[in-house]
């Protein structure tokens, strides 16, 4: 997804790995008995009576600020169903997305919701739920662009621009720099998604590579721009993460997100937030 | 959120910001205090251990201090993400402040510490009445920066979601889609804090400064 | 004057390698005054450090009234405390007024309370002529007048002995005078005083004894009149001559402090 992975956590991590001892997983409970209203928690989350999920409120549409200051968002709904579900009072905790996962990892956070994708590296740390919604991937280009992309390839004859460490960056890196297509001169990585379209906006690159979802929220302030191309190329479904080796959370999510997907709500809150 | 409230909620962050720097700066000016004395009066153990103490956290970048602390200290003692963001702050600062006070005490002529003995001063009156009161005098125009410098460093507490400044500019820019104005709001606030210290700073050295000296 | 205030025995002192002095045998009696003259880097201003503690002898005794100084066990605070101690470089407190230099060892040493540390203060300033500059800072006085601060600093701890290190060599010529006027006040008064000093008038007027220094070891030393006019060593006499050149210009410009400008000596030509 568009978020970077610091190399930084990765290196916080390994140490903490190392520094921490080993947090032992909640013992693995009874296999859910087959009763649709109630799931099964660890004791720790029904004791508490409340489950503290980290989300990095400023991606919309899946986590932001309304007009009031509130959190919302596709994941914010969706994670506010879920803990309804569990009978569990949720509260959020905010948190820039770099910092979620070792969060979790480290116990800060019972489980975190911040359009996640799976990723090898990432499961290593932690544990993901089954997945409640997929993406894709989009080339947009500025007013103006009189070239073609009918392959993603394609987008290889252009300068790029990518938000660096997201999946996108991954995925060009691996796909059209390393084979060559792509000078690495032409690929600009940028920090935060919205220096990209600002330079797409000055000219200064020519395509940029973005989820199309959060493309989409862009494009509603910045009709100007336009997706030439889109696919599923390099995102995985996203999940909501939970400690790894938590299996009952884990069982739990998963129950109650087949739930809510065969009830239609999932259906719905992409109807409200993404079109 | 119309702009009144939009900066509103923006500002309310200098509170934690305020907060982080108010804790981190006086920590490590304690810190950095006592260790300057260890390096500059500890002989070559205590000199030798200083500067490893300076070049360790001086080549750590900040930020991964912060997550030491918040994601593998505070597995033993809890830390909220202000405290560890504080403690962190302090403890990087103190090697800059260990520096600077460490220079301004050398600054200070040797002379003085002789003429304090010569009275009969030990050495630890010596440096707190003599020493001491003007190397700090000649420790504030440097110290500015590093107040300036902790200001700023205080937005990484936003890595662990404490509500500051910074993180709180991101949150609308993205809410609204507005990022000029976030962050211009943003900068404007630490804007406006450093120009205010080094405001004060300046009228402090000018207040302690010694009548007849240059 | 029977029992010596301060016995040296055979001091010895070297930076490394290099021997400063060694082989110093002195006695300042109680009262006496005593002025060490001697070339540059000839070991008096260490001697004089050795004396308060201020740096370490290698070897050798130091008495004070009776008390073996320089030994393990001995509180060098305390023994500091009763010497007092003048720099060629006056090293005022440069942060504290005048009067809050001479107040610091009162309050800080002594723990005397705020009020009779400053009447203390004030009086000591008031000996060396200086009560009405009590709340300037060192920068704000003359080297002179910053001088004679640091003699009523020393003063105030009440001293058994003082010791001056050229206290006049870093003034201007017009301002010698006024130093000197106070140390002579003092040695009136009965003060017992070892000076390291060029200044020969001084020297006749006030010394009850000259020592010659020269490469670490006393060469001679004698009565003001002896020494000078009836040097037994060729080397004081050259020094003696030397010094005449260097000083006894300036000493001719000096105002009037009841010092007389040196005779000239010459050496002895039929002595090497
Ligand atoms: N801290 C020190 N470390 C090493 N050598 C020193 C130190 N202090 C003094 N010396 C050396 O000791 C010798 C004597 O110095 P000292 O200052 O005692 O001489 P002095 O007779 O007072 O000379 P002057 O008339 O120039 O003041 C000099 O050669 C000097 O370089
Ligand atoms: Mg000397």
């Amino acid at each position: 997804m568009f978020r970077k992975f610091a190399v930084i956590i990765s290196l916080v991590l390994a140490a903490a790995m190392l520094a921490s001892c080993a947090q032992p997983t909640v013992p693995t409970a009874a296999p859910p008995v087959s009763a649709p209203a109630a799931v099964e928690l660890p004791e720790k989350l029904s004791q508490a009576g409340k489950i503290v999920v980290g989300t990095s409120a400023d991606y919309p549409p899946f986590e932001f600020l309304d007009a009031q200051g509130n959190k919302t968002g596709f994941d914010i709904e969706l994670m506010t169903k879920l803990a309804e579900r569990m009978g569990l009072k949720l509260e959020w905790a905010d948190m820039p997305f770099d910092s979620l996962v070792a969060a979790v990892q480290q116990g800060k956070l019972d489980a975190s919701i911040s359009a996640f994708n799976y990723s090898e590296e990432r499961d290593e740390q932690v544990d993901f739920s089954v997945p409640y919604y997929s993406s894709t991937d989009a080339f947009v280009v500025g007013k103006g662009f009189s070239g073609a992309i009918t392959k993603p390839e394609d987008a290889a004859h252009y300068k790029i621009g990518v938000q660096s460490g997201t999946v996108q960056d991954g995925w060009l890196t691996s796909n059209l720099v390393e084979t060559g297509l792509l000078p690495a001169e032409n690929l600009s990585r940028y920090e935060r998604a919205e220096q990209a379209f600002m330079d797409l906006a000055t000219g200064r690159i020519v395509v940029v590579m973005a989820d199309e979802v959060a493309v989409k929220a862009f494009m509603e302030q910045n009709p100007d721009l336009q997706i030439v191309f889109s696919a599923e190329l390099s995102t995985g479904p996203m999940a909501i993460v939970v400690p790894e080796g938590d299996t009952v959370l884990k069982t739990a999510f998963d129950t109650l997100i087949k739930q809510l997907q065969s009830e239609g709500f999932v259906d719905e809150l992409a109807e409200k937030y993404f079109k | 959120m119309n702009a009144a409230n939009f900066l509103q909620y923006i500002a309310s962050g200098t509170a934690y910001t305020l907060g982080v720097t108010l804790i981190a700066l006086p920590l490590g000016l304690l810190i950095g205090l006592v260790l300057a004395l260890v390096y500059v009066y500890g002989g070559k153990a205590g000199s030798r251990s200083m500067q490893a103490y300076s070049i360790v956290l001086r080549g750590i970048p900040p930020i991964v201090l912060l997550f030491i602390l918040y994601f593998v200290v505070s597995g033993a003692i809890n830390l909220s993400p202000f405290t560890a963001g504080a403690l962190a702050l302090g403890i990087v600062s103190s090697a800059y402040q260990m520096e600077i006070i460490r220079g301004a005490i050398l600054s200070v002529d040797a002379g003085q510490m002789m003429a304090a003995r010569a009275v009969g001063l030990s050495r630890l009156e010596a440096i707190r009445s003599v020493v001491l009161p003007q190397a700090f005098r000649h420790a504030i125009a440097p110290w500015s920066n590093e107040v300036a410098i902790v200001i700023k460093d205080s937005s990484l507490v936003y890595a662990l979601g404490v509500p500051e400044v910074l993180r709180r500019a991101q949150l609308i820019g993205a809410s609204n889609q507005n990022y000029l104005l976030a962050y211009g709001a943003a900068a404007t606030i630490y804007f406006i804090l450093v120009w205010l210290a080094n405001k004060s700073l300046v009228g402090l050295e000018k207040r302690l400064a010694i009548p007849g000296s240059h | 004057m029977d029992e010596a205030i301060l016995k040296i025995r055979q001091l010895r002192k070297h930076y490394g390698e290099n021997l400063i002095f060694h082989d110093i045998d002195l006695d300042v009696a109680e009262g006496e005054t005593i002025v060490i003259i001697g070339p540059s880097g000839t070991g008096k201003s260490t001697l004089l450090r050795c004396i308060n503690l201020l740096t370490h002898a290698d070897g050798g005794e130091i008495w004070l009234d009776g008390q073996r100084i320089n030994a393990p066990g001995v509180d060098e605070d305390l023994v500091r405390q009763q010497i007092g101690m003048v720099f060629q470089n006056f090293l005022l407190f440069n942060h504290l007024t005048a009067l809050e230099n001479v107040k610091l060892g009162l309050t800080k040493v002594k723990k005397m309370k705020d009020a009779q540390a400053t009447q203390k203060a004030l009086s000591e300033l008031q000996r060396v002529g200086l009560a009405d500059r009590a709340h300037h800072y060192p920068g704000q006085l003359s080297g002179g007048q910053q001088q004679r601060v640091g003699i009523a600093r020393a003063l105030a701890m009440d001293p058994r002995i003082m010791l001056f290190d050229e206290p006049t060599s870093a003034l201007d010529p017009e301002l010698i005078g006024e130093v000197l006027g106070v140390m002579r006040q003092l040695a009136e008064e009965g003060m017992t005083m070892l000076c390291v000093t060029h200044e020969m008038g001084f020297a006749r007027e006030v010394a009850d004894k000259i020592v010659f220094m020269e490469k670490g070891s006393i060469v001679e030393q004698g009565s003001p009149e002896d020494l000078m006019y009836r040097p037994e060593h060729p080397r004081t006499r050259e020094f003696l001559w030397k010094i005449t050149e260097l000083y006894g210009q300036q000493q001719e410009g000096a105002p009037a402090d009841g010092f007389e400008a040196e005779p000239a000596w010459k050496p002895n030509e039929d002595e090497v």
